[in-house]
């Protein structure tokens, strides 16, 4: 909200720098946002034409303190900060014109919605501009002034917070105003020219046939204030905050009168608001105002009182107050404070809508006292901290991806459905019911797809090489099992890891399958993740023959392969990425929570290589398995050399050669051990493969 | 000429050409000549049969001398040799070590998740349990569990993606609250960390994405010095020793008394500058002691325990600790950027 300083002036004295009353105001709740000098132009009235000496504050209104949406509320905060006294604007209806009752009929048929309706008849008012000093008001609240009648009703709502409206008394029809609920269907035309169609939600005030205006939020287009007014009828009226709010959702239409009643406005204020108004109407319209307002105020509404502990109190800040210091803070505020003992009888005027129990005066107290004022402390308990068990592996994780040379990232959650069918989880894909454009209707189903966006952001910059992984949350909405979420890890390759190895950087160093492979056997060797498997496969948005599904038993672990060209396509990526996604559900569940070591052997080793020439239908995988199956004691370790296919292998056979070290624990071994042992292997090859030897 | 003489003259050639060789190719050549199998001096020996027995004696122990004389110097002469092509082939290796080094590009971990770590190994340090909650978060998380009133204006501030009647994408880590009140007893201390979301259209400091940590402790007699307390070490360990903090009133449904919390602006140090509008202060986040309504909710007796809680966004610091203006940097994942240290 924008207010005049020196409007501020006519409600409290101030008597500190403007610099220091805004600084003070922050400190006490009250968020000075802006400090700016008052647009000169408009300041006629204040100090000569064109010449102003006036600040504008912007002050940030929290929620729950809609009091301070009006001048005298903050001046209630200016008061204690300054020493002085708040000077609220008195005012009465005493005629001289006929009741306002002669003219009209006020009925209320829901006292929960409107707890308060004051309506006063102003009769022979003369339409024209306001002054220019009501004006300068406005303008520097961010209003536009209309005619005297509407800045008036304005005004006075800048001045005590109570929303007012204006109606041309005459084109009430049947002299009658129902403060009642639409009907379904009922229509109006708002002042800003739009019809509007009403529910049973809606409250509405309306004459004898039509609704006039949309309760707390709009008046109506055809009883406005035009410049043929005579007579006038002001509305002062208190409208419940959640119907209002409800109404200003439904119809899209925020307003300042709907802002303050959803904000709470003080029902009491509601007659000095309406008797205002009234002397200012005939002060600068000439009107004349009636003798007596019409009151429908049926269940009035007193001050609440509030037994606050001092003890509590000074146990939630950490104080030592006694109860006249704090009686002291809350009388600042005009909280009637009495101090019995070791309770303070708290007294809540009813425009402190936001106090209602004994925590809320802790807040004013401590408010009052300075928050800064606190002595800082720490809590006097000890615990062991600790983080979750999948905090702990998605560290892990991250560590070892890190090393790897691969770049973590950050994307995000909301993506775009049109992913979601790349990577075919249409069915399955978590949809926002009210996205913000179409590119962000879905919640991600998978990382990897966002590693592909990272490499063609990174391909149109001219990095060309990119390594990189994230590890965070995919989601999903399956028919089965319902909403839900899971940490996921992916990782992609791109061109080469040595991009900065002079010498280094050749074609052939470039990242393919089995580097991304090996990083997903490294990581699982890291975490002690043991008999991996990975079996062809085909999964959306990989390439279909270069495509591995990881297993170890019955768990899937994820998948590792080149990315598909179509996806490459989509994203516009150039190369051929590498990518892997791994589920940490399904990592969790097969990595140990204890990494054993093992007693390592001093004897030397002795070393073998064998040719394995079988036909192309045997796969690698399966042979080295079968030589692990055999589980000769005497091997230390088997690797995979190379395929050779080629004269002298008959086509469609290969050659693989593997590396074996035999040691034992007990002692050297002699060369007719290692040979019996591996006799052994190559005679389970024969069997199996129907194999040969070659060198 | 005796057979005596005949090894001195032997001795003299060879010391000669042993102090005119040029490289230890020589060397081994004049080894070979003298000293060899084969070479003068050996062959000297055999002249020991014909000679007078009173003579074979001191001839015999002549020969050796020379023998080892001739040893000795060679072998000098070989070691200052050696050393010299030692040099010189060293001298030959010699690299242009101003050509720059070479190395696979290394990996980093992303800015905001080392701010994610960092902030998680304080609290830990603090006696806080990482809570792990979902960013689907049913409403009722999200906000009536958390004190807010039905209809009203403070919702409006936390505009959300909806999944559907239950669900939305939480639009705050607090969200979590009610959840781990409900799964446990007083004393706790907790903390999360993660993604949130509200509709907000994408600039230098807004997003639809943000990230944000969330710590609350409940126990006896807990205080809003004690929430000031740890905001501060907070602070200090995160941000420098020379931070302070400052706290005011705010209002955020879940916490009364509630305050926003600010550091010392980390750009100017706190004299004012155009980052902290010349306040010399920038805002952190909003904290609190526990609403009581929440405690009672999640079965928490209030007359016996209090707590405080208190959240705020990672991007923040961040950017109060890197100097970094624009939000969307951190998840453009311009390799350039995150390589930046």
């Amino acid at each position: 909200m924008k207010l005049s300083v020196n409007h501020l002036k006519n409600y409290v004295d101030i008597n500190i720098p403007v610099k220091e009353l805004a600084d003070k105001l922050t400190m006490t709740g009250l968020e000075v946002e802006e400090i700016k000098d008052a647009p000169k132009a408009f300041f006629t009235a204040q100090g000569g034409a064109g010449v102003a000496d006036d600040t504008i504050f912007d002050v940030k209104v929290t929620p729950n303190r809609g009091d301070w949406l009006s001048l005298i509320g903050v001046a209630r905060e200016v008061a204690p900060i300054c020493g002085t006294e708040v000077k609220i604007p008195a005012a009465e209806v005493k005629g001289p014109g006929a009741p306002t009752s002669d003219s009209v009929k006020i009925t209320v048929t829901d006292s929960d919605l409107c707890k308060r309706y004051v309506g006063v008849a102003v009769r022979n008012v003369k339409i024209g501009p306001s002054p220019d000093w009501m004006k300068d008001v406005l303008v520097a609240a961010g209003m536009r002034p209309i005619n005297n009648i509407v800045d008036i009703t304005n005004y006075v709502m800048l001045e005590l917070g109570q929303p007012l409206h204006a109606f041309d008394m005459d084109l009430i029809d049947g002299k009658e105003v129902i403060v009642r609920v639409a009907k379904d269907g009922e229509k109006i035309k708002t002042l800003d020219g739009e019809d509007r169609e009403l529910t049973s939600q809606n409250l509405v005030i309306a004459d004898s046939h039509k609704p006039v205006a949309v309760a707390g939020v709009m008046g109506g287009f055809d009883s406005e204030i035009g410049d043929n007014v005579k007579n006038v009828l002001i509305e002062s009226a208190n409208f419940d905050a959640v119907s209002v709010r409800r109404t200003s959702k439904r119809l899209g239409l925020s307003t300042e009168a709907s802002f303050r009643y959803e904000r709470g406005v003080d029902v009491n204020i509601a007659g000095l608001a309406a008797a205002r108004a009234a002397e200012l109407m005939a002060e600068y319209a000439g009107g004349e105002v009636a003798c007596e307002a019409i009151d429908v105020y049926p269940n009035k509404v007193e001050p609440i009182v509030i037994n606050a502990r001092v003890a509590r109190i000074n146990g939630m800040l950490g104080t030592d107050f006694g109860g006249e210091e704090m009686a002291k803070y809350l009388e600042s505020l005009d909280i009637k404070t009495t101090v019995k003992g070791d309770m303070l009888e708290c007294v809540i005027p009813t425009f402190r809508v936001d106090i209602v129990k004994e925590i809320d005066l802790v807040e004013e107290v401590g408010r009052m006292f300075g928050y800064d004022n606190l002595e800082p402390t720490l809590p006097a308990s000890s615990s062991g901290g600790k983080d979750t068990a999948a905090g702990v592996l998605r560290d892990k994780i991250r560590r070892i991806l890190v090393s790897s040379a691969l770049q973590e990232v950050l994307t995000h959650s909301l993506v775009s459905s049109k992913i979601a069918e790349l990577t075919d989880m249409t069915d399955t894909m978590l949809k926002i019911k009210n996205p913000m454009n179409e590119d962000l209707d879905v919640m991600r189903s998978s990382i990897m797809p966002n590693l592909m966006g990272i490499a063609a952001r990174n391909q149109a910059l001219g990095i060309n090489d990119v390594f990189v992984f994230e590890t965070g949350k995919v989601y999903w909405d399956k028919p089965d099992k319902g909403i839900g979420e899971n940490l996921s890890a992916a990782g992609l390759m791109l061109g080469n890891m040595w991009n900065n190895g002079w010498g280094i950087n050749t074609s052939a160093a470039d990242a393919d399958f089995f580097m991304c492979k090996g990083l997903t056997e490294n990581l699982f060797a890291d975490l002690g993740i043991k008999n991996v498997k990975y079996i062809a496969a085909k999964a959306p948005a990989y390439h279909p023959t270069r495509c591995a599904a990881i297993y170890v038993g019955d768990v899937k672990l994820g998948v590792v392969g080149e990315v598909a060209p179509d996806t490459c396509r989509f994203f516009d990526v150039s190369g051929r990425p590498c990518a892997f996604e791994l589920d940490f559900d399904a990592i969790r569940s097969v990595t140990p929570e204890i990494i054993r070591h093992s007693e390592l052997s001093r004897y030397p080793g002795s070393y073998r290589h064998i040719a394995v020439v079988a036909e192309e239908k045997y796969k690698v995988g399966e042979i080295l398995a079968a030589i692990n199956a055999v589980n000769e004691e005497l091997v230390e370790s088997v690797k995979f050399i190379d395929i050779y296919r080629g004269v002298p292998i008959e086509s469609g056979k290969k050659s693989v050669t593997f590396a074996f070290v035999f040691r034992s624990l007990k002692g050297t071994l002699k060369d007719e051990e290692v040979n019996a042992a591996l006799e052994n292997i190559k005679a389970e090859l024969v069997k199996r493969f129907d194999c040969t030897f070659r060198g | 000429m005796n057979e005596f003489e005949d090894i001195k003259a032997l001795e003299e050639e060879a010391k000669k050409l042993i102090e005119s060789a040029k490289e230890s190719s020589e060397l081994d050549a004049i080894d070979t000549k003298f000293l060899g199998r084969k070479g003068e001096l050996t062959l000297q020996l055999r002249k020991i049969g014909s000679l007078e027995p009173e003579k074979r004696k001191d001839f015999g122990a002549a020969v050796n001398a020379a023998k080892n004389m001739l040893a000795g110097q060679l072998a000098d002469f070989k070691r200052r040799f050696a050393e010299k092509e030692k040099e010189l082939r060293l001298k030959k290796e010699t690299l242009d070590v101003t050509v720059p080094g070479r190395f696979y590009v290394p990996g980093t971990p992303h800015v905001l998740m080392e701010t994610f770590d960092d902030i998680k190994k304080i609290f830990i340090g603090l006696g806080y349990e990482i809570f792990d909650s979902p960013e689907v978060e049913e409403y009722k998380y999200n906000f009536a569990a958390l004190n807010y009133p039905e209809e009203h204006p403070a919702i409006d501030e936390q505009m959300s993606f909806y999944i559907d009647k239950e669900h939305l994408l939480r639009t705050h880590t607090t969200a979590y609250q009610h959840r781990v009140m409900l799964g446990r007893k007083p004393p706790m201390k907790v903390c999360t960390t993660g993604k949130c979301y509200r509709v907000d259209a994408v600039d230098a400091t807004h997003g639809h994405t943000f990230h944000q940590v969330d710590c609350f402790a409940i126990d006896k007699g807990i205080t809003f010095s004690d929430l000031k307390g740890t905001l501060l070490h907070f602070a200090k360990s995160m941000l420098g020793q020379h931070v302070e903090t400052r706290f005011r009133p705010d209002f955020f449904p879940f916490v009364e008394p509630g305050a926003e919390v600010a550091v010392t602006c980390t750009i100017c140090g706190g004299k004012g500058c155009n980052v902290c509008k010349g306040s010399g202060w920038l805002e952190l986040g909003g904290a609190g002691m526990i609403h009581p309504n929440i405690l009672r909710g999640a079965g928490i007796d209030p007359e016996v325990y209090s707590g405080f809680a208190f959240g705020f966004g990672i991007e923040r610091i961040h950017m109060l600790l890197h100097n970094v203006n624009d939000l969307r940097m951190f998840m453009d994942n311009d390799l350039r950027f995150l390589r930046q240290r």
